[in-house]
């Protein structure tokens, strides 16, 4: 039994490059960018005992995770479109191809 | 014994699991993660039953997130669907995980509830990765290793002639 992941067109191959980079820039690339520049370190505010902010975030939260949702999105319209995509006749096609691989 | 090969592709290699522990896993890890969902769901079924009617005042709560107005407004448009919509979709999304049934379809669910909580919740204190990140990637590796296969009823489903002669369901089942 084999994975679909052989399943793969230039757009799903696109999507799949896309999806998962923007999701690793919103996540690691700029998660580092944060961390070198100073606290806080975190995503989130960062609070003395008082509950004063005494440091915010350099990159709005909101970006990084707009980035990553924006992957996901792009994750989820692949997926749609190989849904649509499949027929019978592209089944055939492709598990011929696996085969021949 | 556990074995496993690799296909070379002119995208590098595929691995292909053919037995063994990491057919084994992906089947425990979707059990664990069916249940973690479907006790979610139905205990809120059991304590409220069609009337959760804190989902809808979770979403009017998502103010100035990642995702602009849009939960917003399901909070105050949608509450009608909402209310039941989060414990029985939850309780199915876990179900369908648990049996392995619809497992794609579930994983997509799963990670659109996912999604809204780890935005809404937005506990980024120690980072963007949090328990609700791991808990949306999870979902997205169930359903991209199509995790029903391995000791769920989706291995069978997908062999019946219903779906060879309707193979979008593959990506539904899987």
């Amino acid at each position: 039994m084999t994975l679909d992941i052989n399943d793969m067109d230039l757009l799903d191959r696109a999507a799949m490059l896309v999806g998962t980079g923007l999701m690793a820039v919103g996540v690691v690339v700029l998660g580092l960018v944060e961390t070198l520049a100073g606290e806080p370190y975190g995503a989130a505010p960062l609070t003395n005992e008082a509950g004063e902010v005494v440091a915010t975030p350099m990159i709005d939260p909101n970006i990084r995770v707009g980035l990553v949702v924006l992957g996901l999105v792009v994750l989820a319209a692949d997926g749609l479109y190989k849904l649509v995509r499949a027929t019978p006749e592209t089944d055939e096609a492709e598990n011929a191809t696996a085969v021949t691989q | 014994m556990a074995t496993q090969t690799k296909q070379v592709t002119d995208f590098g290699t595929d691995l292909h699991l053919d037995g063994g522990w990491q057919q084994y896993w992906l089947g425990f890890l979707r059990l664990v993660v069916g249940w973690w969902f479907f006790h979610s769901g139905f205990t809120k079924l059991l304590a409220d039953g069609l009337s959760y009617t804190y989902g809808p005042v979770y979403l009017k709560g998502m103010t100035g997130t990642a995702l602009g107005p849009i939960p917003v407004w399901m909070g105050e448009n949608l509450a009608w669907a909402i209310e039941p919509g989060v414990p029985v979709f939850e309780t199915l999304i876990g179900l369908g995980l648990m049996a392995g049934v619809l497992t794609r379809l579930a994983c997509a669910g799963g990670v659109f509830f996912m999604t809204l909580f780890w935005v809404g919740n937005a506990d980024f204190g120690h980072g963007l990765v949090n328990g609700d990140l791991m808990g949306l990637l999870l979902f997205l590796t169930l359903g991209i290793l199509a995790a029903g296969r391995y000791y769920g009823l989706d291995a069978y489903i997908e062999k019946t002639e219903f779906v060879r002669t309707h193979p979008r369901l593959r990506y539904l089942l899987g």
